[in-house]
């Protein structure tokens, strides 16, 4: 009797822990996910054109930059936004007058990303984007330049 | 003569008494007749027992039996463990194991049911549409964690012709 019990205590104990954490999740689950959204310029001159004061990338972005197949060797921030979404919500961010970034959180990590360009839907994606990974949707610009419009998930 | 003075006389017969106790009731025989009668009563008691006192002989060692009469003392004076406690700790067992098959099933359940994929992600698959741009392209870098969607909007021309910087300002 003894032997069987062992085991049995032993799998209410691994349930409830498991429990514990499936409801840990459902917990972080409910709360918003908060992300940060840039739109970058990239070009291969060391400064931004003229007349703009763009700041440099910050580096940790600049890092997993390098690390994509892009030509440019200079990034350069035009704007920054941080907001948050709630579960089963959407989010939309307007990164200039012609660019918007609808974000919509689904279940689990997943998130459906909408790019709208001059009032039009451009693209639209749904991906998974746990804590600390980026999804960069680009595309060329004049003068051998390049826009990005980086949605990082900051939590 | 009291009860103490009979078992005294008994022992100084049986040659169990101290010296010094056993003179003392040498004394005390020769001074008191009823003392003397007594010990001359246990005496012939003693003989009439000792011839025929049948030889017993134990079937194991000394130590071994006097082990097996410690042991049987100790059960013995062994508290009784508490009835109560016995009753709800096997309520307690008897709970223990439909209640661990109930939340096996659950936790089962609870993991087969959880859409994750390859390294914990989400199995949803990655759903791309391009609506207004059918040249987008999609570049997966799974070891920086970065996802990379190239469109080509808007077109070069389109840009030029509208736009200082195309989609950027």
């Amino acid at each position: 009797m003894k032997a069987k019990l062992i085991p049995a205590t032993s799998l209410l104990w691994l349930s409830a822990v498991l429990a514990l954490l499936a409801g840990g999740e459902l917990r972080a689950e409910a709360a918003d996910t908060k992300f940060q959204a840039y739109l970058l310029w990239g070009t291969d001159d060391t400064k931004p054109p003229e007349g703009k004061s763009y700041k440099p990338v910050t580096a940790d972005i600049k890092q997993k930059l390098k690390e994509l197949p892009l030509k440019w060797a200079n990034w350069f921030e035009v704007n920054r936004k941080d907001f948050a979404v709630s579960q089963n919500a959407a989010n939309e961010v307007t990164m200039s007058e012609k660019c918007q970034l609808n974000v919509k959180k689904l279940a689990g990590s997943n998130v459906e990303v909408s790019l709208i360009g001059k009032g039009k839907e451009v693209v639209t994606r749904k991906q998974s984007l746990p804590t600390g990974e980026m999804l960069v949707l680009g595309g060329n610009a004049p003068n051998s330049t390049a826009w990005l419009v980086v949605l990082k998930r900051i939590e | 003569m009291d009860y103490n003075a009979q078992l005294k006389l008994q022992s100084w017969l049986d040659g169990e008494l101290p010296e010094a106790e056993a003179s003392e009731i040498t004394n005390w025989l020769t001074r008191d007749r009823e003392a003397a009668s007594l010990l001359e009563e246990l005496r012939n008691t003693h003989n009439a027992l000792a011839g025929f006192e049948a030889t017993v002989r134990l079937p194991e060692s000394r130590e071994f039996f006097w082990s097996k009469v410690e042991r049987e003392i100790q059960r013995l004076e062994a508290p009784a463990p508490k009835t109560a406690r016995r009753s709800y700790l096997s309520l307690f067992r008897r709970f223990l194991v439909p209640a661990s098959a109930v939340a096996a099933v659950l936790v089962a359940g609870l993991v087969l049911n959880r859409p994750t994929g390859l390294n914990g992600r989400s199995a949803v698959a990655e759903i791309e549409t391009a609506l207004a741009d059918s040249g987008t392209f999609t570049y997966r870098d799974y070891s920086a964690g970065t996802t990379l969607v190239w469109l080509s909007y808007p077109a070069d021309t389109e840009v030029a012709e509208n736009d200082e910087m195309g989609t950027v300002e």
